[in-house]
């Protein structure tokens, strides 16, 4: 049977920034290849999820991710674009135990706290882990269409190598007018990350509302 | 919230493929068969073409001068149009001694050059022209390639190696990049026109460094902030190329480019152009020393493995320069020109962004309209190019416009008022 799993949201925002293609590499598992923005400039995001709804509650979500070629299958439908979550914090158990033992997603041990701050045309999002900043995004507004992407992430344990087929509906503002911004703290969290190496400034930035995440059943590209 | 019953969300807001997808998301994938990507790409540009791409490669069936004929890609008619979207900055690619002159050299020569240039392929019409780009550019010596691309391709992975870094304005052309990737060295984007940014990042860079910028940006038409990258290039110790494919003939008093404008003619290493733009022909140079020119003549891969650039080409260049030394005027009536649609375009509140130069962008700043305006555009009689993501940042779609000496006022009158008319009904200018 086809089953879907879905989460509701109120907002996700995301930024995107341009890294050293090594670096990526260095975090990517070798059947992944980074999407380059420019020549030797990979892509990283950090996406902030406000879940609203799901089968474990209400909860909140940051993802750090690499941005990765998409897997083509003849016959297919064609991913917007594919991502690689190299790091996953939520601030509840059940949500860090529903998307490990569902998703295979790597995630900080502990609960985080992320608070949302909305302002005039952004919203911005704090995530504290243990007592201290982590990282702060902001996003800004733009014109808003309703979509429903399609997007693949890939994930990994010890054994295996997974694909899940994810679609995001909902309204979505998406720019580059490189007006948001992004201050990552010198912490444990980011140790993946030369954080002089990242821009403060995205040179995309996503903000999705009222929208629902629906993932597809997941499937195992390789075993060990 | 599990669920086994209808499909996917995305089936419901179902949008055609040009809608769904632009044209980067068909330049990375992963799977098991190269071939895969070619079927959405062919869907998606089946697409694409009616709703917009028709207006990419139509064919001219006549000269670029300011008034040319094409060949609609959509309804296969011809169209005669003000031409606003051809280089040749100063008119010069179709003047009458022009044509004599490669035709002469046709008759000379034939063809083409039948040679690499390290081996049967260099005349004497070359090492007049690459003496004459030398003087010109008041340096000891350059060296010719077939084209601008090749110019920067073969230049750059000539003189960089694994290990190095180079530098590159984000807004750097595709060549330059090209040869950034075929050196092998590290490549570092710096934000555009930002000394600043150029400067924390060479603090981190350690050994041989290159900093490249260009003259003037061809997507936006401003001038490089060429005093504060040298002194911060100098700073750090990195050589400096720049590529004066848009400035030459145009900037400085004799026509030298940027660094005449800003007197920094001696502290730039390495001097790149072309005769495609202002000149309307075709073929690259490098100037700069003569070891210099000697070691890009024996390591230039895109010069040494490429047939010469052709006898006719080099000699339509060496025509087209004596016509820029002689006749001055071109240029400050070119810069008449520029300041008549600057003026214009202000009272019609047309946003040419920061533009300083020849290129201007009409920015249209709508990603999903640019394709109507430019067509709407083409059958009021105006001939302007589309420029859209990923070409530029997505929602800073523009219409690139390339003003002339050769464009008499009526005919800058009669497009910027259409320009305008077209954008109030689209209502992307309010004015």
């Amino acid at each position: 049977m086809h089953t879907l799993t879905r989460y509701g949201f109120s907002n996700v925002i995301c930024g995107f920034f341009a890294f050293p293609t090594a670096h990526a590499r260095r975090i990517l598992p070798s059947d992944l290849e980074p999407i380059e923005l420019h020549h030797d400039s990979a892509v990283f995001s950090m996406t902030v999820f406000d879940f609203t709804h799901s089968e474990i509650g209400a909860y909140r979500e940051v993802v750090m991710a690499v941005i990765v070629a998409p897997l083509l299958k003849r016959g297919e439908p064609m991913p917007k674009a594919a991502f690689y979550p190299y790091l996953v914090a939520t601030n509840t158990r059940a949500a860090r135990d529903h998307a490990i033992q569902r998703w295979h997603l790597p995630h900080w041990k502990s609960d985080v706290d992320i608070q949302f701050h909305a302002q005039q045309g952004q919203l911005s999002a704090l995530v504290t882990a243990d007592d201290a900043p982590v990282a702060e995004l902001a996003v800004t507004d733009h014109s808003w269409e309703p979509v429903a992407h399609r997007y693949q992430s890939f994930m990994r344990d010890d054994a295996r190598l997974y694909q899940a087929r994810v679609t995001m509906q909902g309204e979505l503002c998406e720019h580059e007018e490189e007006t948001g911004r992004l201050r990552l703290h010198r912490h444990p969290f980011n140790r993946s990350l030369s954080i002089e190496d990242i821009d403060e400034r995205p040179f995309r930035e996503q903000w999705m509302r009222d929208g629902l995440q629906t993932f597809e059943p997941l499937e195992t590209l390789r075993e060990a | 919230m599990d669920s086994g019953m209808d499909g996917l969300q995305a089936d419901r807001i179902a949008k055609s493929p040009f809608d769904e997808y632009d044209y980067s998301n068909f330049y990375h994938s992963a799977g098991d068969d190269p071939l895969n990507i070619l079927g959405p790409f062919d869907e998606w540009y089946r697409d694409a073409y009616p709703k917009g791409y028709y207006l990419y490669q139509e064919p001219l069936v006549t000269a670029p001068t300011t008034r040319i004929t094409l060949k609609n890609g959509k309804t296969g008619r011809l169209q005669e149009l003000i031409n606003l979207a051809s280089y040749n900055y100063l008119g010069i690619s179709y003047r009458p001694e022009v044509k004599q002159a490669a035709i002469a050299a046709i008759e000379k020569y034939g063809l083409g050059a039948s040679g690499s240039p390290i081996l049967s392929g260099t005349f004497d019409i070359h090492r007049e022209l690459e003496e004459r780009i030398a003087a010109f550019k008041g340096k000891p010596a350059a060296v010719l390639f077939p084209t601008g691309y090749c110019a920067n391709v073969g230049f750059i992975s000539a003189l960089m190696r694994a290990g190095d870094s180079i530098f590159l304005d984000q807004f750097a052309h595709a060549s330059i990049v090209d040869g950034a990737i075929l050196a092998k060295s590290n490549t570092i984007f710096f934000r555009h026109n930002n000394a600043g940014d150029l400067e924390r990042k060479l603090g981190r860079a350690h050994g041989r460094k290159l900093v490249v910028v260009e003259g003037v940006y061809s997507m936006n038409g401003d001038l490089c902030d060429l005093p504060a990258i040298v002194a911060v290039a100098r700073r750090h110790g990195a050589r400096i190329l720049i590529d004066e494919a848009h400035s030459t003939y145009v900037f400085g008093a004799s026509g030298r480019g940027a660094v005449e404008h800003f007197g920094l003619e001696d502290e730039v290493d390495f001097h790149l152009g072309t005769f495609s733009k202002a000149l309307g022909g075709q073929g690259g140079y490098v100037c700069g020393g003569r070891d210099l020119v000697t070691y890009a003549c024996a390591f230039g891969r895109s010069r040494v493995f490429s047939c010469n650039l052709a006898p006719s080409a080099a000699a339509g260049a060496l025509a087209a320069l004596g016509i820029v030394e002689r006749e001055p005027q071109l240029r400050a009536q070119l810069w008449a020109n520029i300041a008549f649609m600057r003026r214009r375009c202000a009272e019609e509140g047309i946003d040419i962004g920061k533009s300083a130069s020849q290129v201007m962008p009409v920015m249209v700043n709508n990603d999903r309209k640019i394709f109507a305006v430019a067509g709407k555009l083409q059958d009021r009689g105006v001939f302007l190019n589309p420029v859209t993501y990923p070409a530029v940042p997505k929602h800073k779609s523009r219409l690139r416009m390339s003003v002339t000496s050769a464009h008499t006022q009526d005919e800058l009158e009669t497009a910027v008022r259409t320009i305008g008319a077209v954008l109030r009904e689209e209502g992307l200018c309010t004015r």
